[in-house]
């Protein structure tokens, strides 16, 4: 069963003259799987990624996720979508007026959970990041590699099927990436499907990992571990 | 670390909850916005002093105004009853039947006193007081009718007067009557003018309510946009976003509302002396009235209302155009 599948799907952005972001874009990844984006600044990799948040709609063909057709979901249908994707973001997004364990805590919040019942789950989000000991701190006290991985328990707190990261690795060194990556890892092997882009290509051969390489819009594929 | 690491099996299954847990934690969260919301309001009321003085005086322009037209209200039915009957006998009448007549009508319950007035005694008034005497004198007879003033007892109520109406017209030496209430319809008629300038007046400062609290959330929603685009980000629907400015809106309107009241009692308090004076000089014993505890909660809840849509307003306006971003 493919947890994400694109169907020639297109997105031109602006007016006639405008090139595509994306052409005729078609992958699937199975349920549990994890790949790696890769491409050239500007190549779609973002644009990729929030079609499937939709944040953006394709301009031509069909995302499905979890067997859902994007297209058919309204427009107040679209929180409860992004419900069941985390996402990470080079830029963590964390909101410095509240503490970390809170900021953790949102999406569970949002999804209507009790402070008694998400507490423990924030918590373990926390744990498995390995910043359980900075839950009382504000984010904006915590290094960059802190932060990350406070965006990245924010994104697994609700144990969602489908994870994405969009440069979850880009302001770290290569020691902080690789413990991150670990850390994505980990949450495949929970059954999560994780689909992450990246342009630290180093990284991703040393993973052997499925890469999806995209090229001013046009997506192929390279072989594992390639 | 062991216990905490997400186990495979539950990894890929979000936890459902359950219709009673959403309705209890939806609850929750609305007690949760409303006490933050609050707390953050009281702690830093200089920030926000403004949008509350401008909703009590807002508030307290129409409060005045219908407290002048109810108290106007009072003092028109205080003089309501004093609506004085006159009586006008047919021609036919005796001078001996007519005395009789009003003898009898001043043994009526709701009748203070009578005065019998003849044909002649009112002849000589009127040509007295018109000084028409000379054009009367050439008059062969007298044209006016004899006449009974019937003065009910004060403070009697205006349906009583009209029963004791009906009673007095059914006597048949009674040919017409009279109910001088002349100057009291137009008094209602002020009053009637002066309820629709409330209402007016009111739908205008409601407005401008609207407005004042509308751009003040707009302010606060400009201040947290990086919030609202996380809390889109990770599912959070409009109504959640919407929560806490609305809350903020309401406490608005409440805090404006009390205050508004706060005037309201000063003005009162101002007032009620002089117009106490004034009355004692016409003679009676008339007080200001102040605003009744009713007509306040009134004031408050509409504070409230209108802090609500305000801000609804305002966030509706304001919500889709923040959108996250990558």
């Amino acid at each position: 069963m493919a947890m994400v599948l694109f169907d020639r799907v297109s997105k031109r952005y602006g007016g006639s003259g405008s090139h595509d972001a994306l052409s005729n874009v078609s992958f699937a990844l199975e349920k549990g799987e994890m790949a790696f984006l890769t491409g050239h600044s500007g190549a779609g990799k973002s644009t990729l990624l929030k079609l499937m948040m939709l944040m953006e709609r394709p301009s031509r063909g069909h995302v499905l996720i979890n067997n859902r057709d994007l297209s058919a979901l309204k427009k107040h249908q679209i929180p409860f979508h992004r419900r069941q994707i985390g996402v990470v973001f080079q830029n963590h997004q964390l909101l410095f007026d509240r503490t970390v364990h809170e900021n953790v805590a949102l999406p569970m919040q949002i999804a209507g959970y009790s402070p008694m019942d998400y507490a423990r789950r924030v918590k373990a989000a926390l744990d498995s990041v390995g910043l359980l000991h900075l839950e009382h701190r504000n984010p904006i006290e915590l290094s960059g590699g802190e932060q990350q991985r406070v965006g990245i328990a924010r994104a697994v707190v609700n144990k969602p099927p489908l994870l994405l990261a969009d440069e979850p690795t880009g302001n770290l060194d290569p020691e902080l990436s690789a413990e991150i990556m670990k850390l994505f890892t980990l949450f495949q092997h929970t059954g999560t499907t994780v689909l992450i882009a990246t342009h630290d290509i180093d990284l991703i051969k040393r993973m052997g990992k499925r890469r999806l390489i995209l090229d001013h819009g046009t997506l192929s594929e390279a072989s594992y571990g390639g | 670390m062991a216990d905490n690491t997400p186990r495979p099996t539950s990894g890929a299954s979000q936890t459902r909850l359950g219709r009673q847990e959403k309705v209890t934690s939806w609850l929750a969260h609305h007690q949760l916005v409303a006490v933050e919301t609050l707390v953050k309001l009281l702690a830093k009321p200089a920030a926000s002093l403004l949008t509350w003085l401008v909703i009590a005086i807002a508030l307290t322009l129409p409060g005045a105004l219908w407290m002048a037209t109810d108290n106007l209200q009072q003092l028109s039915g205080s003089f309501q009853a004093s609506g004085r009957i006159t009586l006008y006998l047919s021609e036919t009448s005796s001078d001996t039947e007519a005395r009789k007549l009003a003898e009898r009508i001043q043994q009526l319950p709701d009748v203070e006193q009578t005065h019998y007035i003849s044909a002649e005694e009112a002849l000589s008034e009127f040509s007295n007081s018109s000084g028409l005497s000379e054009a009367l004198i050439m008059l062969n007879s007298n044209p006016l009718p004899a006449a009974i003033l019937v003065e009910p007892p004060l403070g009697l109520s205006q349906a009583n007067v009209e029963t004791l109406l009906t009673t007095l017209k059914r006597y048949q030496l009674v040919e017409e009557t009279q109910l001088d209430l002349v100057w009291l319809e137009r008094l209602q008629a002020i009053l009637l003018l002066g309820e629709r300038l409330v209402l007016v007046l009111g739908a205008l400062l409601a407005l401008a309510i609207l407005l004042v609290v509308g751009n003040t959330i707009r302010l606060s929603i400009a201040a947290r946009v990086d919030e609202i685009r996380i809390i889109k980000l990770v599912g959070g629907t409009n109504a959640y976003i919407r929560r806490p400015f609305l809350y903020t809106g309401v406490w608005f309107g409440m805090v404006g509302g009390l205050l508004a009241w706060v005037f309201l009692i000063a003005l009162w308090l101002i007032l009620n002396g002089p117009v106490t004076q004034l009355a004692t000089l016409y003679g009676t014993g008339f007080g200001l009235r102040p605003v009744s505890t009713g007509a306040a909660t009134t004031l408050i809840f509409a504070g409230m209302t209108l802090g609500w849509l305000g801000a609804w307003w305002s966030v509706s306006r304001h919500l889709d155009e923040i959108e996250p971003k990558a």
